[in-house]
């Protein structure tokens, strides 16, 4: 199996590579035709023109494009990001800050996604042909039209203002200081053995996570509900059936394993989705994640930030879709070498 | 003691509102130990009975009347679960489709494993040790290796062995084996249905032994049961049936199935369709009266019932004594190849595919070795051999879907070998495909007459009128309404798609047809349609075909000319009554040991084939 897995991701990882310089190409491209100068707001609002023009001589912003691209690579390459023109600190270290609770969120989320999408695709799948099918057909449609900000704003009324259940800004109780570690926090308040800090942090994930999964998981109910009455067509089915072995046997270990193939591979494409997701689920929630990182450069035309946080959610992408390939192979005998 | 016994047993299907009737006054008794085969054309019910067994009928079907007696237990009437704790121990079945009967994401050993779990074969350690005696029992060898094997990895042949294998661990008391080699080649056929025949005499098992080939039942039943429309046409012993057929429906299949010995003669075509079953309900008398050649007045006034013609022996028909009259048309009058230049001339053609292996890593596959051969004008050459042969290989390089490595290709004169472009504009002009499955071949979204006239389009002639007016001359040829010029695909049946397949091929009135497997998997009525259809164009157009074909029947009653192939060689080639009269290379001999003899008396011997040896072989070597 790994002699399989191995070649795939090198060729992946080869892929990668190019696929990443191509969107860096764009995110320099297009972030210089913005009518911002970034060497005049790396200045304060004193200085004259005579300095703003020897600032951006020390920028390299007066070289042709193409040249300044292949510096900013240079450095790029060599781990240097810059420095953030508005935080006025290194954005490598930034974006080390924010991106773990970013991946921390969008992981729960693809989770809840995923158990919600499989229990609701055998539910849609188990009610066909019955009565209860039109009215679990349109609750399925009904979620697939609610958008993960509108449910951020229904969990938000409900939960966080009017029962005042769970809270809903931040990451942590404000009396919290967050555990040094790696920067995932639930891993960090477990190594570090505070269960108060876990759960605070937990409460805090609760509702932007499910605000999230909810609304990738409709696409998950409907395609594994059809790929499940697909499977249901093929002779081995109807052969288990034959054998004499049980509904639940059948789905379990026949059905579902094949079913789970195409199901897969389009949860690799919603990971990409609900990632992307997370930026306004982020800002509404205030979470301090990359989102809000990338919201604020905006804000600011910090230009640093904005380029190395673009590139920061190209490469989950693609590492993520590298695992979900990886996975595929895994579970389908058939892609594997003989 | 009778195992199985059905008693006015009719099943009915709740029809846009209505129910129509599916099966009806179905009565058999089938002692311990024998075999039952079930014989008619698809749509006749033969499966339907299978299901019925298993009382896992499609939604809106359900038993309307009658009884089912297993082992003296009413199968329609039991609760469900003791019908699931019988399925699997008591009855067992062996399907159609062996590759896609596996689960394709379970190991061998998994499911083997799985299955003797529920029959509650102990610990992990015997049932593995059972599980490897089983594949011993089925003459499979390498069992361990076998066990980690997924289904993709065997062939169709080690899947079906793998299915009875499974079938016969609970050592069933009653076997439904429905059409177990209709996918299979051959010579894997004969394996097949002689390893059914050997677990079945060792067991001691009753087997309802479906199949549409009454050549097939007559040789290994005990007794058959026609069925017509989902009703029993004629029941009685085997070989009685097969040798005095008194329904007429029963003597035009068997003439519409070409012969392997004596003279050839010509196929009894039996017109139009088997009523579906909405249309069932408007026939008031015998359900064959508007296809029987021997209809009179009286049949269609009321329905005939069973009247026993000899011992045993029962029909459904009010004019049995008739039935013997009914002869073969005589054989089409097609002329002999014309002689001088051939049209085609292959010379050494060979074939290597390269499959990668790994980065830097590859691998030669030899599919096509050496192939030479002439074709003539208006001569038909049938190719035969088992999947994997190289076959069909040949007859992608003569349309130009495949170039060949080395050896020369001569059509009409010109050397077509190195695939320019002006090469493969004559290859096309002259040489037409058709291929095996029309299901496939067309395109759904396109309307006949847009699908026929592709050669006009191809080359940008004529307007949308005119190809109209192509398609509806060509429908007509090949025996279909013009009206069909405006329908999809899927509004055809299965042997008026391959019409349509057949007429795209002519439409630029080609030289040479090749013929791609094109009537397997149709019914014997069918097939007999189009092969006559095919003698009736070579007649009017003079034309030349190559036909690849598993069937050596077909081939028989359709070519000149026979070319075996083996492993990508022809190992053996000459006029097809001298060859098959006296075959000369040991696996031509094997080919035709595997097909049953027309005569069910005669003992029917297949021996085992080099391919099985050679899948074998190549399993071995992946492993």
């Amino acid at each position: 199996m790994l002699a399989t897995i191995v070649p795939l991701i090198g060729r992946r990882l080869a892929i990668s590579i190019f696929i990443l310089l191509i969107v860096s190409m764009l995110l320099f491209l297009v972030l210089h035709v913005l009518p911002v100068d970034p060497a005049a707001m790396s200045m304060p609002p004193t200085a004259t023109l005579a300095e703003i023009e020897a600032k951006r001589v020390e920028m390299g912003l007066d070289k042709p494009l193409p040249q300044q691209y292949l510096i900013w690579l240079s450095q790029v390459v060599h781990g240097d990001f810059g420095t953030s023109i508005h935080f006025r600190r290194g954005v490598l270290g930034l974006v080390r800050d924010t991106l773990p609770a970013t991946i921390e969120l969008a992981v729960l989320a693809m989770i809840i996604a995923s158990v919600l999408g499989i229990i609701g695709g055998l539910v849609l799948f188990h009610v066909r042909g019955t009565h209860k099918e039109p009215v679990m057909d349109f609750g399925s449609i009904l979620l697939l039209s609610i958008p993960e900000f509108l449910w951020s704003l229904f969990f938000i009324l409900i939960f966080g203002v009017a029962l005042q259940a769970l809270p809903f800004t931040g990451r942590l109780d404000p009396d919290m200081r967050m555990p040094t570690g790696t920067g995932f926090l639930l891993f960090d308040a477990l190594a570090s053995g505070r269960l108060d800090i876990f759960w605070s942090a937990l409460e805090h994930m609760i509702l932007p996570c499910f605000a999230l999964g909810i609304a990738f998981s409709p696409t998950i109910m409907r395609v594994l509900r059809s790929s499940l009455i697909d499977v249901y067509q093929e002779d081995y089915i109807h052969l288990a059936r034959l054998r004499g072995l049980s509904e639940r046997r059948i789905l379990v270990r026949h059905a579902l394993k094949n079913a789970i193939l195409p199901t897969l591979s389009l949860m690799g494409v919603q990971f990409g989705f609900l990632f992307g997701g997370t930026l306004l689920v982020e800002v509404i929630f205030s979470y301090p994640g990359l989102g809000n990182l990338m919201v604020d450069a905006v804000r600011n035309a910090d230009l640093p930030i904005i380029q190395a946080v673009g590139l920061a959610y190209c490469l989950v992408v693609l590492i993520i879709n590298t695992v979900v390939d990886s996975l595929y192979l895994v579970l389908n005998p058939k892609l594997r070498l003989r | 003691m009778d195992m199985l016994i059905a008693k006015d047993l009719a099943v009915s299907a709740a029809l846009g509102g209505r129910t129509v009737p599916v099966i009806q006054e179905l009565n058999f008794s089938l002692p311990q130990g024998k075999i039952l085969g079930l014989v008619g054309e698809s749509g006749a019910g033969k499966s339907m009975i299978g299901r019925t067994i298993a009382q896992l009928l499609p939604s809106g079907f359900s038993v309307s009347g009658g009884e089912l007696m297993f082992d003296g237990q009413d199968l329609v009437r039991m609760p469900v679960e003791t019908r699931r704790e019988l399925l699997g121990r008591d009855i067992a079945f062996v399907p159609q489709e062996p590759l896609s009967g596996l689960n394709p994401v379970l190991t061998i050993g998994q499911q083997i494993d799985e299955h003797l779990a529920r029959l509650n074969v102990g610990s992990r350690r015997e049932r593995r040790e059972r599980a490897l005696a089983m594949l011993n029992a089925v003459h499979l060898p390498h069992g361990a290796e076998l066990l980690g094997k997924y289904p993709h990895q065997l062939s169709g042949g080690m899947c079906q062995r793998v299915l009875i294998a499974m079938a016969f661990a609970s050592k069933p008391k009653l076997l439904v084996a429905d059409e177990p080699t209709t996918a299979l080649d051959v010579t894997i056929q004969a394996r097949i249905v002689q390893l059914i025949a050997e677990m079945q005499q060792n067991e001691g098992t009753s087997v309802i032994f479906i199949t549409h080939d009454l050549r097939l039942a007559a040789q290994i039943c005990d007794q058959i049961m026609v069925l017509y429309a989902g009703r029993p046409v004629e029941y009685g012993p085997a070989r009685d049936i097969f040798a005095r057929p008194s329904h007429p429906y029963t003597r035009c299949l068997q003439l519409a199935n070409p012969s392997m010995s004596g003279a050839r003669r010509g196929l009894y075509a039996l017109p139009e369709r088997m009523p579906g079953l909405s249309a069932l309900s408007g026939i008031n008398g015998c359900l064959f009266a508007p296809r029987c050649p021997n209809v009179a007045e009286a049949c269609t006034q009321r329905k005939p019932s069973l009247v026993e013609t000899s011992a045993d022996h029962v029909a459904a028909c009010i004019r049995t004594e008739t039935t013997a009259q009914i002869a073969a048309p005589a054989l089409a009058e097609v002329g002999a190849p014309d002689a001088g230049t051939p049209l085609l001339k292959v010379e050494g053609l060979t074939k290597t595919f390269r499959s990668d292996t790994g980065f830097f890593r590859h691998s030669l596959f030899t599919a096509v070795q050496g192939v030479s051969f002439t074709l003539h004008q208006n001569e038909f050459i049938g190719i035969v051999g088992e999947s994997g042969s190289g076959k069909s290989t040949v007859a992608r390089m003569l349309c130009g879907l495949e170039r060949p490595s080395t050896g020369s290709l001569v059509i009409d004169g010109v050397d077509v070998t190195d695939g320019s472009k002006a090469a493969q504009a004559h290859q096309r002009a002259h040489v037409q495909m058709v291929f095996q499955d029309p299901q496939s071949a067309l395109n759904p979204r396109r309307k006949v007459a847009s699908i026929v006239t592709q050669a006009m389009e191809a080359v940008g002639e004529g307007t949308w009128a005119e190809r109209v007016a192509r398609a509806e001359t060509l429908l007509s040829e090949i025996g279909l309404p013009p009206d069909a010029a405006t329908r999809f695909p899927t509004q055809l049946s299965g042997g008026q798609k391959q019409r349509v397949n057949i007429a795209r091929a002519l439409c630029v009135a080609p030289n040479i047809l090749v013929a791609d497997e094109i009537v397997s998997g149709l019914d014997v009525s069918v097939q007999a349609q189009l092969l006559n259809l095919l003698l009736r164009l070579r007649r009017e157009r003079h034309f030349s075909m190559l036909l690849i074909s598993h069937d050596l029947s077909v081939v028989r009653y359709l070519c000149d000319r026979v070319l075996v192939m083996y492993r990508g060689e022809v190992v053996e080639s000459g006029p097809t009554a001298e060859v098959f009269a006296a075959p000369q290379h040991p696996y031509t001999r094997t080919l035709l040991a595997a097909v049953p003899p027309d005569d069910p008396s005669a003992v029917w011997t297949p021996q085992p084939t080099e391919g099985e040896k050679a899948a074998r072989t190549a399993m071995e070597a992946n492993a």
